[in-house]
């Protein structure tokens, strides 16, 4: 099984995520909103750094 | 001169009034629950009746290792080359039986000539740290320190 470098990097804010949110709130809404809060940023900041980077590559 | 009246009023005294004191050393029983919580991911919680921190840590271990291995990751030994080797090792070995049985997940061997390989090393690496966060957090549940 491959696995690429994007669906690596989305399982692990995914798995990451899931880890945070039971950590942060007790609430079933909490945790989900916690979790979804963080997969987002995570994915906002690793584009975000990836396309920063990007000029650097070239 | 008289001293100033005391506010009588309810948020003053909720202000005031002092917590009850939470023991500062944990329960006897706490390193027991930590040692599950490394040896099995989402054991200590279980234990505890924290059933879906018990879930959510369980599934972020096992599919951080999982996705590692499977991405052909560097597993440290314990004998390390470098301080690097030792610290990933320290955080490898976090992940408890997904560290011991790695052999067995990724049995042809880290390929670290792909970037792939290099992620994963960093992928399993992330499996201990989370599971580390989790011994910490059951023990302190097991010592009565947080709710």
């Amino acid at each position: 099984m491959n696995i690429s470098h994007l669906g690596g990097m989305i399982l692990f804010a995914l798995l990451a995520s899931v880890a945070f949110a039971s950590l942060g709130h007790r609430t079933c809404a909490g945790r989900v909103r916690h979790a979804a809060l963080c997969f987002a940023l995570f994915m906002v900041f690793a584009v975000g750094i990836a396309w920063l980077l990007y000029p650097l590559s070239r | 001169m008289d001293a100033a009246p005391i506010d009588p009023s309810p948020e003053r005294a909720e202000l005031t009034t002092e917590a009850p004191p939470v023991p500062a050393t944990p329960s006897s029983f706490a390193p027991m629950f930590a040692a599950a919580a490394w040896i099995v991911p989402g054991l200590g919680h279980l234990l505890l009746r924290r059933w879906v921190r018990a879930a959510a840590f369980f599934i972020a271990v096992a599919g951080l290792a999982f996705v590692g291995y499977t991405m052909r990751g560097e597993v440290f030994a314990v004998r390390s080359e470098d301080s690097f080797g030792t610290l990933g090792f320290l955080a490898d070995i976090g992940s408890g039986a997904f560290y011991f049985l790695s052999r067995i997940f990724e049995s042809s061997g880290a390929d670290l000539s792909r970037s792939a390989g290099d992620y994963g090393t960093r992928l399993i690496a992330a499996a201990g740290i989370v599971n580390i966060v989790a011994i910490i957090d059951a023990y302190e549940i097991a010592g009565r320190r947080r709710g």
